[in-house]
C-alpha cells in the first residue's frame, strides 16, 4: 500500500505538509473501508434516529397534554386534583418556568464547560494533534457536531413551556420561541467555548453551581415567605432575564429574538478563535466526552451524573475523621473503621450532598407552583427525586462493589461488611424523607401521619440504594434484545432496573398514601414490613457465580474439552 | 542489556567544543497540580546533542515536570523555552521539531499499524512514508503486525508502535517517558542505543527512566527529581537508581 498514493499524491510529492482535512478524510475512509457495517450500519442508523425522533416526540406529546390538563386547559380529572391546603396562595406559572430555565440554563453552561464544549475523540487527539498542520480542520467537525445537543435539549424544553405559558401562543409565536431558546442554548454554547479557549472559568463554575442549587430553592422558599407573611414578593423581574427571554417570545413579544444575533456574533468569535484551542484542553475534553459516552452506554445514571459534573478534584480534604477504635472487639472496632471511613468518603463530596439535599426539596418546589400542587405529579416526581438521591449517596458502596479488594482486608464476614455498607445510605434517606414531607407539610400536602410513614421508608431506601451499588455487571451471554441503541443483552436490561425496582418498592405505601390523601393504619405494619423486605434484599450479599453457569438460555455451558 | 557505551569525550578544540544551539530552557521551573508543587524548583538547559534523564522515585514528579517542560501541563511558576520562544504546542515549528511520547496511550479502533505510523509520517511532510514505515516497523519488531488492528496487539507491541511513531517523523527534541517501560531487554539495548547514536548526530533528548543501563548509554547528563532536585552525572544517577539512594550523587 502506498501512502503517498492514497493520502494525496500531489502533497507527499512534492513534500509539503497535508492539510488536516486531507489526513482527516483519510482516517474515516480507511476506518470506514474496514467497518463491517455497510449498508445495513446505515439502515440501523436511520432507524435509531427516526425511533429516537418518534420516542422524543410522543413524551413531548405527553408532557404538553398533561400540563394542559394541570392548566384547566383540558378536562380535568380527578387525579389532578390541588393537594395543597386551602387558600394557599401558589406561585405564578411564570415565575416556575422562568426559574425552571434559569436552572437548566446553569446546568447547560456548567455541562458544557465539563466536556468541553468543543470535542474531539481521543484517538484523533492522540494521533492529529502532534501533526505540523493548521488544527482547524481537525477541530471544526467537533466544534459544529457539538451544536446540536444544547440546541436539541433546548428544543425540548421550549416547545412544551411555550405551549404551557402561553396557552394562546399561536403556532407562529410557539416556533419564534423555539428559535430563541435554540439561539440561547447556542449563546451557552458559545460562551462555553469562549472559555475553553481563554481558560480562567473558575468564577463561572461557581457561579452556575450556586444557580442550579439556589434557583429550585428559590420556588419553595418564596411560597413559604407568601403565604407566612401573607405577601407577595415580585419576582417578576426573572421573566427578564435572558434566560427567560423564550418565553417572553411566547407570550408575543419579538425584541428577546435579539439572542440571535448574539448566539452568532458569539459563535462566529469561537470560531474565529479556533485554533488557539491548546491540546491540554481538548485532550481533557476528549476524555471527558468518552466518560459521558461511556456512561450512557453503561446506562448508568450515577457515572453519567458523575461524568457531566466537574470532574477536577483537589486531591484535598479537610475532613479527618477518627479510623483507628481502641475499645471493644475487634469486629466492633472494624465496624466503627468502616462506618467512620464510609462518612469521610461521602463528606469528602460536599458536591452530591448538596445535589441530594436539593433533591429533596424539589416536590415542594413543584407543589408550590399554581396548577402543579395536584398530589399524583407530586408523586411521580418524588419517585424520582428519591431515585436520585438514593444514587447519589450509593457512591460509597458503588466505589465498594467497584473494588471489593478495599472490603476483602477487613477480618469480617461479607455479610456484616455489606450491613456496614448499609447504615449511612439508610441514615440518609431518612434524613431525607423527613426533610422532603416536611417541606410538602408546610405547603399542606400530607399530614404528620404521612411523615411517620415516611420516616419508616426512609430505612428502605438505603436497601435500594446497596441494591443499585452492587448490582452485578450484565451476563452478556443472554440472548440480545433490539432497542434503538442497537442489540442489548437482556441481562442490561434488568441490571439497569435492579435499584429503581427497590426504590418504587420501599416508597408504595407512602406513595399511594400521598396520593389518597389518607393514611389508613394498616399502611404503617405494610410500609415496616416492605422496609424490612428492602433491608433483608439490599444486604444480601449473592454467592459469585460457579464456572460453567451463565450458559445461553440459562442452560450449563458445554463441559471443556481438551 | 548490552554492556553500557560512555558518551565519546570531545577533543579539545573540536566542533563538540562549540557552543550548540539551545533546545530547551527552563527557568526556574515550579510543577505540580493546582497551586501545590510535587518536587523542588527545577531549571536546565538542554542543547543539540545532548539527552538529559530524569531520575528519581515513584511520584517525585518526574513526568509532570517533562510534561509541563512541553507545554501540555500549566507550570506553577516559572517557564520554558523551546528554541528561545516559550512552550506552546499551538505552534506549528514546536509541533514540527518535538516528538513525544508518554505513558498514555489511545488508537483507531480500524486504522492498522502500519496506516497509524502513515498519519505520523504522511502528516510531518515525509515523500517516503512506505520507507520509513518499513524501517521503523522492522526495528521495533513490528514487521509481522504491519496489518494488525491495536487491539490484537501485545501491550509491549503497542508501546513499540508509539515508539515507531516517534521515529517515523523529523524531531529535533524527543521527550520519552520510561521509553523502558514493556520493552524486552534486546528491545531496550537496541533501542539506547540508537537513542545515543541519534543524540551524537545532535538530537536533544529529554527522558525519564528508572533503568540505570539504559540511562548510562543514552544519557549525557541526569537531573534528580524529588523535593530537592540536583543536577548528577549519568554515573551518579544510574547509582542512585540502582540503589534507590537520593543521595548517592
Amino acid at each position: 500500500m502506498s501512502y503517498s498514493t492514497s493520502m494525496s499524491e500531489p502533497a507527499a510529492a512534492h513534500g509539503h505538509t497535508l492539510s488536516a482535512k486531507e489526513i482527516r478524510r483519510y482516517t474515516f475512509k480507511v476506518g470506514l473501508a474496514r467497518s463491517e457495517g455497510g449498508i445495513m450500519e446505515l439502515v440501523s442508523e436511520i432507524y435509531t434516529y427516526v425511533f429516537g425522533a418518534v420516542v422524543l416526540i410522543v413524551m413531548s406529546g405527553a408532557i404538553i397534554v398533561g400540563l394542559r390538563h394541570s392548566l384547566g386547559l383540558g378536562s380535568e380529572p380527578a387525579w389532578s386534583a390541588s393537594a395543597l391546603a386551602p387558600g394557599f396562595a401558589s406561585l405564578e406559572p411564570l415565575q416556575a418556568s422562568a426559574t425552571l430555565m434559569l436552572t437548566l440554563a446553569a446546568a447547560l453552561l456548567s455541562v458544557q464547560m465539563n466536556i468541553g464544549p468543543i470535542a474531539m475523540t481521543v484517538p484523533q487527539t492522540f494521533w492529529w494533534l502532534g501533526l505540523p498542520v493548521r488544527r482547524r480542520g481537525f477541530i471544526e467537525p467537533g466544534f459544529f457536531r457539538s451544536m446540536i445537543w444544547p440546541a436539541a435539549g433546548a428544543v425540548a424544553v421550549v416547545v412544551p413551556l411555550s405551549l404551557g405559558i402561553g396557552a394562546a401562543s399561536s403556532p407562529a409565536l410557539v416556533a419564534l420561541a423555539t428559535v430563541c431558546g435554540a439561539a440561547l442554548a447556542l449563546l451557552l454554547y458559545g460562551i462555553a467555548g469562549w472559555v475553553q479557549i481563554v481558560g480562567g472559568e473558575r468564577w463561572l463554575r461557581a457561579l452556575t453551581g450556586a444557580v442550579t442549587v439556589v434557583a429550585p430553592l428559590s420556588l419553595v422558599a418564596t411560597a413559604l415567605i407568601n403565604n407566612a407573611e401573607k405577601t407577595r414578593i415580585d419576582m417578576s423581574w426573572l421573566q427578564y432575564l435572558p434566560t427567560s427571554w423564550p418565553l417572553l417570545v411566547a407570550g408575543g413579544q419579538l425584541w428577546p429574538l435579539l439572542v440571535t444575533a448574539l448566539a452568532v456574533a458569539m459563535l462566529a468569535v469561537v470560531y474565529a478563535n479556533l485554533e488557539r484551542l491548546g491540546s491540554a484542553s481538548l485532550k481533557s475534553s476528549a476524555v471527558a466526552s468518552a466518560y459521558v459516552a461511556g456512561s450512557v452506554l453503561s446506562m448508568d445514571a450515577s457515572e453519567l451524573s458523575r461524568s457531566l459534573s466537574n470532574g477536577s478534584r483537589s486531591g484535598h480534604s479537610w475532613i479527618r475523621l477518627p479510623l483507628v477504635f481502641h475499645r471493644g472487639s475487634l469486629t466492633r472496632r472494624s465496624v466503627l473503621t468502616m462506618l467512620s471511613a464510609h462518612l469521610t468518603m461521602q463528606l469528602r463530596q460536599p458536591g452530591t450532598l448538596v445535589r441530594v439535599l436539593v433533591l429533596a426539596a424539589i416536590p415542594a418546589s413543584l407543589a408550590s407552583v399554581q396548577f402543579l400542587g395536584n398530589a399524583t405529579l407530586i408523586a411521580v416526581v418524588l419517585y424520582f427525586c428519591a431515585l436520585f438521591a438514593v444514587t447519589g449517596l450509593g457512591s460509597v458502596a458503588r466505589f465498594a462493589a467497584g473494588n471489593p479488594s478495599v472490603d476483602a482486608l477487613m477480618p469480617l464476614p461479607a455479610k456484616t461488611v455489606r450491613r456496614a455498607h448499609y447504615v449511612i445510605p439508610a441514615v440518609g434517606m431518612t434524613l431525607w424523607m423527613i426533610i422532603c414531607f416536611a417541606l410538602l407539610h408546610v405547603l399542606g400536602v400530607g399530614s404528620w401521619p404521612l411523615i411517620i410513614l415516611a420516616v419508616l421508608a426512609g430505612p428502605g431506601l438505603g436497601g435500594a440504594t446497596l441494591r443499585a451499588a452492587f448490582r452485578p455487571t450484565p451476563d452478556w451471554n443472554m440472548p440480545a434484545v433490539a432497542t434503538a441503541m442497537g442489540p442489548i443483552p437482556t441481562g442490561a436490561i434488568r441490571s439497569f432496573l435492579i435499584g429503581p425496582d427497590l426504590t418504587l418498592i420501599s416508597l408504595l405505601p407512602v406513595l399511594i398514601c400521598l396520593i389518597s390523601g389518607v393514611v389508613p393504619l394498616l399502611a404503617f405494619p405494610i410500609q415496616l414490613a416492605l422496609t424490612l423486605i428492602a433491608y433483608a434484599w439490599g444486604t444480601k450479599v449473592r454467592k459469585p457465580k460457579k464456572k460453567g453457569d451463565g450458559g445461553i438460555f440459562g442452560l450449563p455451558a458445554a463441559a471443556p474439552t481438551r | 542489556m548490552s554492556k553500557p557505551h560512555k558518551p565519546a569525550k570531545p577533543a579539545p578544540g573540536g566542533p563538540a567544543t562549540a557552543v550548540r544551539p539551545e533546545l530547551v530552557r527552563a527557568e526556574r521551573l515550579r510543577v505540580g497540580y493546582g497551586t501545590k508543587p510535587v518536587c523542588g524548583e527545577i531549571a536546565f538547559t538542554l542543547r543539540e546533542a545532548e539527552a538529559i534523564a530524569l531520575v528519581g522515585p515513584n511520584g517525585a514528579g518526574k513526568s509532570t515536570v517533562l510534561k509541563t517542560v512541553v507545554g501540555q501541563l500549566e507550570a506553577i511558576s516559572g517557564k520554558t523555552h523551546i528554541r528561545g520562544q516559550e512552550a506552546d504546542d499551538r505552534r506549528l515549528d514546536f509541533r514540527r521539531e518535538v516528538a513525544m511520547v508518554f505513558d498514555d496511550d489511545a488508537f483507531f479502533p480500524a486504522l492498522t499499524v502500519e496506516e497509524h505510523l502513515a498519519i505520523v509520517a504522511a502528516g510531518h511532510g515525509s515523500t517516503e512514508v512506505d520507507d520509513l514505515i518499513d524501517t521503523e516497523l522492522e526495528f521495533f519488531g513490528l514487521t509481522g503486525e504491519r496489518a494488525a488492528l491495536p487491539h490484537n496487539l501485545s501491550s509491549g507491541q503497542r508501546r513499540r508502535m508509539l515508539l515507531a511513531a516517534a521515529f517515523v517523523r523529523p524531531r529535533s527534541l524527543l521527550v520519552l517517558d520510561e521509553p523502558e517501560q514493556r520493552l524486552d531487554t534486546g528491545m531496550r539495548s537496541r533501542l539506547a542505543e540508537r537513542l545515543r547514536s541519534e543524540v551524537d548526530a545532535g538530537l536533544g533528548l529529554l527522558l525519564v527512566t528508572h533503568d540505570p543501563a539504559f540511562l548510562s548509554i543514552v544519557a549525557t547528563r541526569a537531573i534528580f527529581v524529588d523535593d530537592v532536585v540536583k543536577k548528577m552525572t549519568p554515573d551518579q544517577a544510574a547509582l542512585a537508581i540502582s540503589f534507590e539512594n537520593p543521595h548517592a550523587g
